[in-house]
């Protein structure tokens, strides 16, 4: 009970040291706006060049919404591989393993907080762009709120994938390499810009079954189209992929953990 | 004249050669931040190019133009910043009052400040964008050679909208995330097809946000083979500079020292 207190502190702080922060997010306005924009421009090409109703299940104004969450879950996401790549090379890691908290934890609590703010107040702009460029989201019902049951789960999912990479920094000179392909997986294999039911049918089922469709497009999915089976499911491959990146994690830290040597001053 | 000409080009090649010697004392991290790009920009061609081969939306446009727009793109993106790659971090430098030391320089203090460092990454950008174009669409020599010109001709377009968007910290203090997000815009417009834009945005396209000389202009005289359309890219990307060049300026008289000692080698 003591050691949920400590992880919540940190997550509380982290996430008022960000409430301090807002203004930061005007400026972002102005990139997501343009995103959006550029998305409902090509998108409605598109719709009326197919000539049809619904692609991939979504309508025009559901497909912008569900942008509206892929870009929201991305563009919310702290920057965890940096974090953990600076704190090993210069050292700091070592004055936080003397602090009576796990350091992945504390990581982990940390970027909850950070996020949590981010996510609040992203979705909350591009809520609003999106309501001036297609008006409220059609299928919106009590329902949709279970994609804030998976979105808890997706962003530990999403820190555990970047704490691993930013691990790499025992080994190799630089993570921002294998950083960059890593985000860019879970944004093209997560269905960022693209559901997953606009991929080839032979790559969708492996699309589903991948770490980044429980991070990007599984909670989207959940906010335009609800459904309480597609939900348990979600969850289901959510907790399974959180328990393999977790084992694999305290692995890899516990090896990197030998590799410390520190010299006192 | 020319005489200045030689000297800036000299200034140039002595700075691309400094840079790249530091960047090879980090060998492994060098090699794998090029890498990396290189295979960034993969994943991203590959995406469009499958989307616009799914959905032909755009009239004229299949494969072939979604490649060359990228590897236009890329390339001016990566000369820009492998050899001016301070460009990008001038509203940083002017937040925290860093021109103090590149004062004192001999020469005018642009082109040493712009020329001060090398993007490690923006290699993989151009590698990629010639080998893309080289490789997918087989040009003849007439069109590699304007698609050369093409590049640089983009690259000025990028060096002076970095310098420009970086010259507001001068007058708005700390401009570091303003420049950012209007760079990403820039980036995000030029890689889409211009169009899909009509109206006031279109105007946007060849003013504030300047996509079109990236996008638009240089597909359109690869297309034809037009030295006039060519040209008009080439005069947009010289005019952007040079208001660049004396806002800088002009602003530099609003510049306050940050008293900062630092050594410099």
């Amino acid at each position: 009970m003591n050691n949920l207190k400590k992880y919540w502190a940190v997550a509380s702080i982290s996430a008022k040291s960000n409430l301090a922060y807002v203004g930061e997010v005007g400026s972002r306005l102005v990139f997501l706006a343009i995103i959006l924009y550029i998305f409902m421009r090509l998108w409605k090409v598109t719709y009326e060049h197919s000539g049809v109703q619904q692609l991939g299940g979504l309508t025009l104004p559901e497909m912008l919404w569900y942008l509206v969450l892929t870009e929201s879950i991305i563009m919310s996401g702290p920057r965890v591989t940096q974090l953990v790549d600076e704190d090993v090379r210069t050292g700091a890691l070592a004055v936080q393993l003397v602090r009576p908290l796990s350091y992945p934890l504390y990581r982990l609590f940390s970027t909850m907080g950070e996020r949590s703010v981010r996510f609040v107040i992203t979705f909350g702009a591009a809520a609003s762009i999106a309501l001036v460029l297609v008006g409220p989201a059609p299928n919106w019902h009590w329902h949709s709120l279970l994609f804030a049951i998976t979105l808890p789960l997706a962003f530990i999912l999403d820190f555990l994938g970047y704490f691993l990479v930013g691990l790499g920094a025992f080994w190799i000179e630089d993570t921002s390499g294998p950083m960059l392909i890593y985000s860019r997986l879970t944004m093209i294999l997560g269905g960022m810009l693209l559901p997953l039911p606009l991929f080839p049918e032979w790559l969708q089922g492996p699309l589903h079954m991948l770490p980044f469709a429980s991070v990007v497009y599984g909670p989207a999915r959940m906010f335009v189209h609800p459904n309480q089976a597609e939900c348990v499911q979600l969850l289901l491959n959510q907790f399974i992929w959180i328990a393999v990146f977790a084992v694999v994690v305290t692995a890899v830290y516990n090896i990197a953990l030998r590799r410390i040597s520190a010299n006192g001053g | 004249m020319l005489a200045k000409v030689w000297n800036y080009l000299g200034l140039a090649l002595t700075y691309l050669r400094f840079n790249f010697k530091t960047h090879l004392e980090y060998r492994a991290a060098f090699i794998s931040q090029i890498l990396a790009m290189i295979l960034n920009d993969c994943v991203w061609v590959l995406f469009w190019t499958q989307f616009f081969e799914r959905f032909p939306v755009m009239h004229g446009w299949g494969a072939t133009e979604v490649i060359t727009m990228w590897a236009i793109a890329a390339a001016g993106i990566g000369i820009a910043d492998t050899l001016c790659g301070n460009a990008a971090q001038l509203a940083a430098l002017i937040a925290r009052g860093d021109l103090d030391a590149w004062l004192l320089y001999p020469r005018r203090l642009l082109p040493h400040i712009v020329l001060g460092k090398m993007n490690a990454s923006a290699f993989g950008d151009t590698l990629f964008g010639y080998a893309i174009y080289i490789a997918f669409v087989h040009p003849d020599l007439q069109h590699f050679l304007l698609f050369s010109a093409l590049t640089v001709s983009v690259a000025f377009l990028f060096i002076g909208f970095n310098i420009l968007v970086g010259s507001l910290g001068f007058f708005l203090g700390n401009a570091q995330s303003l420049a950012e997000h209007l760079r990403f815009a820039l980036v995000t417009f030029s890689t889409y097809p211009a169009g899909l834009f009509d109206g006031p945005i279109r105007f946007l396209l060849y003013t504030l946000i300047p996509a079109a000389f990236v996008s638009y202009l240089p597909i359109e005289a690869l297309k034809e083979m037009s030295l006039g359309v060519a040209a008009l890219s080439l005069a947009g990307s010289i005019a952007l500079t040079a208001v660049a060049a004396l806002v800088f300026n002009y602003g530099l008289k609003h510049y306050e020292s940050g008293n900062l000692l630092i050594m410099k080698g």
